[in-house]
């Protein structure tokens, strides 16, 4: 699978979380066996990627050749000696260079041994047979501008043509935002003529006009990926023109993937697409505005502690009542939460009540992707007593919004998870002392997700990765595995 | 003439038990007797009384020429009063033969000079009385708990009118300089005795490391390295764990017989000796002034404090154990007193380090804890009961008088 990804930053140049979360994406991505060619407004040198090419946007001007150099170009720049590419890689590289640069180039694309599990020879050569070369050629001169706009929907041509840039000035990049766009759509564009590639995935609305126009020109599906929508950035005033952009991605996509059940919410809302359409991928880490956007609905002065799973035996929930009847008298204002439903319920219904539990204790029943999402967001605390459980990614997903956990050792989570707290299923006693401890001293939350915030986004991205693959061959049209 | 100087140091800490949120108001019994007792009666049998025995006889054998240090702390001494008088019996005898100096350092072993400079000062002078009354010395050197300095406390240290005080030689503090020359503190006059780590580390670490290229370590071999530094030093500075001998090292190592072995090689060069620190002090006088402008430990590669405060849930523990300080001066009980002391220990707060999660390296040697949370959710208990029960007066006017009972 060749996938053209459309970028706006990239580590370690970034203003925000967009340029990190491709990060997380595209390692566990090429971990999986996808090839990236990942197109940025301007590569500096600096950018740590092995794992896949970089473009830069500003080397596609007046339709002449990419050079080769700017391609492997991370491969060559250490970290410790950050380059600016215009600097040291100039046209003017003398050939010396080139071929030392090859040379790493060939080291470097055989030395990763990524695993490879959904790399299917049968696949790939059924994608290889069915890439198409572009019908279409650029010249120079504004006619290639006219070209590309020919190939935009109507009400974002018009938005980007107020917004002109001079097309032989390669320099800097302009003032103003719209303008960059505009000159971004054209070079990515021109980039992608004489590339092969099986799906475009452009991140977020920047991006948006140049992978419409690139999926158009190379018949291509189109994946567009929302990490924030402009309703969310600016409230109320909103800027009609980056709205429109907007609504014009994901109309033209085959496939959106959001961020977040909330933001696929919003996408549906405002720009009535219909849900069937968005897959919502959730990020290695949760953005913090994210994060604080559900904790502002949570009542600060109650502490809730939170079970989600099967309501049955290999889920320990029965231990969480009996933790629960512990903490209670010492914290009378705590509300233990028990979402999920199976056999064991109506037992469990029975012991709160015998234990005269009602008044701190909630059955939630079955909840669904954004109900879940919202109750982890309530919760001070994520207990998982399971009596066996081969993995369980439920507290990874607390973890990521900020919710502390505690897991049994007998789940298969436990392994890689040095930063959750763990205690024994069948010891009640010592998880309540846990709750407790949890509970009474906010620290602890503190350095828990400090510490399970690198573990936490390595276990998620491959998550991601592996649903943002999916999605990839159902806008193919192709069976998922 | 040069000269190595060999310091011990020796300490156990009262281990807090396991103690649940539900014993607050209930329990005022907090440490683990039990376990206390076991670990010092293993440590002994392992570490402490072989190697006293050996040491005893080897200064014998040399005749006054092999000296040593040690600082023993009084929470230590306590506990071998109680589990093991025959540890301490054999630690006065090392004190008669006048070729064994003990250092000061804080009785509770902790880490006041960085919170609370008056409670340093009343836990030295302590510590002061301890040695006077076991071992009838009373120290002219000091070193801190975690070898930890800085100037400030280089300052205070001076003030107490010590002659010199113990440090790491850590190599942002030294820069091109050589640890083994004595300095004295910048604008002062007390000394600075600096640790030679590596070739402390060679012992305390790697001794029996194969995959070291300089294993297996032998006597005349490291006393070749020690012959290296004559003409360019005074003095080396091997500071350790004496846990080092029996107990990181086991005996199975070679370790006590490498020892046995050393002062003989080491002497076999005319111009080495062994000295204690207050005759290093005395024999040398500073090359130069040396400055510690940040807290330097003997700890991690780091060298710093971060094993004992570097997370929230440490610096929560310590902000709040010295936080009662006023209170429990006010309460003018002794016994109280020495309960809220034995809470200082650093070891409490280096259970609940987590720097070691992200390496694997899970430090859990002696660690009474599974997880550093643990140790900050038993300590914290602990000190709620502490602060809302026991420092308390209760209607009755009483108090708990006596916290001997209460260990």
């Amino acid at each position: 699978m060749k996938v053209l990804m459309l970028g706006w930053e990239y580590p370690p140049h970034i203003s925000g979380g967009l340029g990190t979360a491709c990060e997380g994406l595209t390692t566990a991505l090429a971990k999986t066996g996808v090839e990236i060619d990942f197109v940025l407004p301007k590569v500096s040198g600096a950018e740590k990627a092995p794992h896949m090419h970089l473009l830069d946007a500003q080397w596609a001007k007046s339709g002449s050749p990419i050079p080769e150099i700017v391609r492997e170009i991370t491969h060559h720049v250490t970290p410790e000696q950050p380059v600016v590419s215009g600097k040291v890689f100039s046209k003017s590289h003398t050939a010396e260079k080139t071929s030392e640069v090859v040379n790493q180039k060939i080291e470097y694309i055989e030395i990763p041994s990524w695993l490879n599990p959904y790399a299917r020879p049968e696949l790939e050569a059924r994608l290889r047979k069915s890439r198409k070369i572009s019908k279409h050629e650029f010249s120079t001169t504004s006619t290639g501008v006219d070209l590309v706009h020919s190939m935009l929907p109507g009400s974002v041509s018009q938005i980007l043509r107020e917004f002109p840039f001079a097309l032989d000035k390669t320099e800097h990049y302009g003032n103003d935002l719209l303008s960059e766009v505009n000159r971004y759509t054209y070079r990515a564009v021109t980039l992608a003529q004489d590339r092969e590639f099986d799906v475009v995935h452009a991140h977020d609305w920047m991006t948006y006009p140049a992978g419409i126009a690139i999926a158009k020109m190379r018949g291509v599906p189109l994946v567009v990926h929302v990490h924030s929508l402009e309703f969310d950035r600016s409230g109320k005033t909103v800027n009609q023109r980056i709205h429109e952009i907007e609504a014009a991605g994901v109309h033209a996509a085959t496939s959106v993937i959001a961020v977040s059940y909330y933001t696929r919410s919003i996408i549906h809302e405002q720009h009535k697409v219909p849900l069937e359409k968005i897959s919502v991928v959730h990020n290695g880490v949760y953005s913090s505005e994210t994060i604080k956007t559900y904790r502002n609905e949570k009542r600060p002065d109650s502490k809730v502690v939170l079970f989600l799973g099967r309501v049955t035996f290999q889920k320990g929930p029965d231990y969480f009542v009996e933790a629960a009847a512990k903490v209670v008298p010492l914290v009378p204002d705590v509300t233990f939460v028990m979402a999920g439903t199976g056999d064991m319920l109506p037992k469990l219904m029975e012991r709160v009540s015998e234990l005269n539990l009602n008044r701190n204790f909630v059955f939630t029943g079955f909840l669904k992707g954004p109900e879940v999402e919202r109750m982890f967001s309530l919760a001070d605390l994520y207990v998982m007593p399971s009596v066996s459980e081969p993995f369980g990614i439920t507290p990874l997903e607390a973890m990521s919004q900020d919710v502390p956990v505690i897991i049994s050792r007998q789940s298969g989570v436990a392994e890689v998870l040095q930063s959750a707290l763990k205690v024994d299923f069948w010891d009640t006693n010592q998880l309540s002392h846990l709750i407790l401890g949890v509970l009474k001293y906010p620290e602890i939350r503190k350095d828990v997700l400090e510490i399970a915030k690198e573990e936490i986004s390595k276990l998620r991205w491959d998550a991601a990765a592996k649903k943002t693959y999916s999605v990839y061959l159902n806008a193919l049209g192709l069976p998922s595995d | 003439m040069s000269s190595v100087c060999f310091y011990f140091q020796v300490h156990q800490p009262f281990r807090v038990k396991p103690y649940s949120f539900f014993k607050v108001g209930r329990d005022h019994r907090y440490f683990d007797s039990r376990k206390n007792k076991e670990i010092l009666q293993k440590v002994a049998s392992k570490c402490y009384l072989p190697a006293n025995h050996l040491l005893l006889d080897m200064i014998n054998q040399h005749q006054g020429r092999f000296k040593i240090s040690y600082s023993i702390t009084g929470v230590a001494l306590e506990q071998m009063e109680r589990y093991s008088p025959e540890t301490l019996k054999s630690f006065v005898e090392l004190s008669k033969t006048g070729c064994v100096e003990f250092l000061a350092e804080t009785y509770y072993h902790s880490l006041s000079s960085l919170y609370d400079p008056q409670e340093f000062r009343q836990q030295v002078k302590l510590h002061t009385e301890l040695m006077q009354t076991h071992f009838g010395q009373t120290p002219r050197v000091f070193r801190n708990t975690e070898l930890v300095c800085s100037d400030e406390v280089a300052s205070i240290v001076e003030g107490m009118g010590y002659d010199a005080i113990l440090a790491e030689g850590a190599d942002d503090i030294l820069s091109w300089r050589s640890p083994h020359f004595v300095y004295k503190r910048p604008g002062g006059n007390i000394k600075l005795l600096l640790k030679s780590y590596r070739l402390s580390d060679d012992i305390a670490f790697r001794f029996s490391n194969s995959a070291w290229p300089e294993f297996p370590l032998t006597a005349p071999k490291f006393a070749s390295w020690v012959h290296r530094i004559s003409g360019n030093g005074d003095v080396l500075n091997l500071f350790m764990d004496y846990e080092t001998f029996g107990e990181h090292q086991w005996e199975s190592t070679g370790i006590f017989n490498f020892l046995k072995a050393l002062p003989g090689e080491v002497m076999k060069h005319g111009d080495w000796d062994f000295a204690t620190p207050s005759e290093v002090v005395k024999r040398y006088q500073p090359t130069a002034e040396l400055a510690f402008p940040r807290v330097v430990s003997w700890a991690d590669a780091e060298r710093d404090l971060t094993a004992w405060n570097g997370n929230h849930m440490q610096k929560r523990a310590l902000e709040l154990i010295f936080e009662l300080g006023n209170e429990v001066r006010r309460r003018n009980n002794p016994a109280t007193l020495d309960l809220w002391r034995k809470l200082q220990t650093s070891d409490h707060f280096y259970y609940m380090c987590t720097k070691f999660f992200s390496d694997g390296d899970v430090h859990a040697y002696f660690n009474p804890y599974n997880s550093p949370y643990e140790g900050f959710i038993n300590y914290m208990n602990v000190l709620t009961d502490f602060r809302e029960h026991v420092l308390k007066i209760t209607p009755e006017g009483r108090q708990y008088e006596n916290t001997t009972q209460l260990i």
